[in-house]
């Protein structure tokens, strides 16, 4: 079969490209925001005493975990309207799948800092008279969130890359445009090569700082 | 909106069920075997001295873990055979596709396990006068692939999750029949949660595991 590459076809039309990777980012950032923050709560939890708290916690975690994401992402978008009764714009129904999916993940990777946090640091704020939300607040909180940032910024790409996934309920991020743009020019070869760099030009420089600070947290 | 559930629907299809369960766990195993080798090899390859091999190897494995797995599926499904001028049934794309995606990942399972090998033990071998075969063969690698073990298996669950993707292509897997059932019978919450359970009962028990071989080791290589 006779193919001439034609990247002007890609070229031409990087408007809707670009409209796509706009929704792409908002999805990543908007995920990230409730992943960081519900995660925290969620890692609490799981690590908390109490049988009540910590079996459902626990449930949520290993359900996001042990599923496909597209699977998630699907049932959600089929799902949460019928039981709920609610109907959202796909873009908002996007962030809520996307950043409960982040938050079973980051809570992993808050409770393993939070176990990592040296029991004696509590005997102390113990010692010292400090309630259990101080010593959340001012001893847990500070180590934790500090070392588990890697984990958290590699879970923030995975859930960017994810995000592609919307495109299959049919959100009009940047895989959607990218797979728009190639059925309607039928140049699938420079469309999908172009898009695939786009997301790459994004994970990349991030996942080599998340190097970086990997090493240099490892000196200290 | 009135919603009655009736989850025993899925009785009548549990036929489809299997064949769809069947279809994923076959693609897994396959792509796991290939992918896992492919991994050694580059992850060998990359901790090697050739600087043009592990250029070439390193922007390999970078982009497949750079882009998402939806976008490599398209790609290999849509393009692989434009270039390569033959048809590509969607099965061996699939295959290619995330062998590709496991090889990528496992070859960094690889690479981490092989660093942490101490470099004593490399010393020791030459001191004993071992040679570079047997110091490979006999003393690197059966530490390398113990400590790489959990990870693989990580590894392994990761890809039959990210298998369901196969479905965006037309693969009749597990999660493509699910979605077919749940638009015929109009009854997605019963169906779509009956999909998330399959996945559900056989990757939990699988991370367990993971979590197990990851104690039993902690504790040999303190020892």
């Amino acid at each position: 079969m006779e193919y001439q590459l034609d990247i002007g076809a890609v070229t031409r039309n990087m408007g809707p490209l670009f409209q796509g990777l706009w929704i792409t980012l908002q999805l990543t950032l908007a995920a990230n925001a409730i992943g960081i923050v519900a995660g925290f709560a969620l890692a609490l939890l799981t690590t908390s005493k109490p049988a009540v708290l910590r079996w459902p916690a626990m449930l949520f975690v290993e359900f996001f975990r042990c599923t496909p994401a597209i699977v998630q992402i699907v049932w959600f978008f089929y799902c949460v309207p019928m039981i709920f009764n609610v109907f959202w714009g796909p873009i908002f129904m996007g962030i809520v799948a996307l950043g409960l999916n982040l938050t079973a993940f980051n809570a992993e990777a808050y409770r393993a800092s939070i176990q990592a946090v040296p029991r004696e640091h509590l005997d102390a704020g113990i010692a010292l008279g400090l309630s259990p939300t101080q010593r959340i607040l001012n001893i847990v909180l500070p180590q934790a969130l500090r070392n588990s940032v890697p984990v958290l910024l590699t879970n923030g790409i995975g859930i960017f890359q994810q995000s592609a996934l919307v495109a299959i309920v049919g959100v009009a991020d940047l895989m959607y445009q990218g797979k728009t743009l190639a059925t309607a020019t039928y140049r699938p070869i420079e469309t999908f090569t172009v898009v695939a760099l786009m997301y790459f030009a994004i994970s990349y420089p991030v996942g080599q700082f998340v190097n970086w600070l990997e090493r240099r947290q490892s000196y200290t | 909106m009135d919603m009655t559930l009736d989850f025993s629907i899925l009785g009548r299809f549990v036929d489809a069920f299997a064949l769809g369960l069947w279809t994923t766990i076959k693609l897994t195993l396959l792509c796991i075997v290939l992918g896992t080798t492919l991994g050694f090899v580059v992850g060998l390859l990359r901790s090697g001295t050739n600087t043009v091999i592990r250029a070439v190897l390193g922007f390999y494995v970078e982009l497949f873990r750079g882009t998402p797995v939806l976008i490599q599926l398209f790609w290999i499904f849509f393009c692989l055979p434009l270039i390569l001028g033959v048809e590509l049934s969607n099965f061996v794309s699939a295959t290619i596709a995330l062998t590709l995606y496991m090889g990528a990942i496992t070859s960094e399972t690889f690479r981490a396990s092989l660093r942490s090998v101490g470099r004593e033990q490399l010393d020791a071998c030459v001191a004993l006068g071992l040679p570079r075969r047997a110091q490979v063969m006999n003393v690197i690698m059966p530490q390398a692939v113990l400590r790489a073990a959990p990870t693989l298996l990580s590894n392994a669950i990761s890809l039959f999750k990210e298998s369901a993707l196969v479905s965006a292509v037309g693969m009749a897997d597990l999660m493509f029949i699910g979605q077919n059932i749940s638009n015929n019978t109009a009854r997605p919450v019963e169906v779509l949660t009956a999909v998330a359970a399959i996945y559900f009962v056989i990757a939990f028990p699988l991370t367990r595991v993971v979590t197990l071989l990851e104690q039993k080791l902690l504790r040999k290589f303190s020892a």
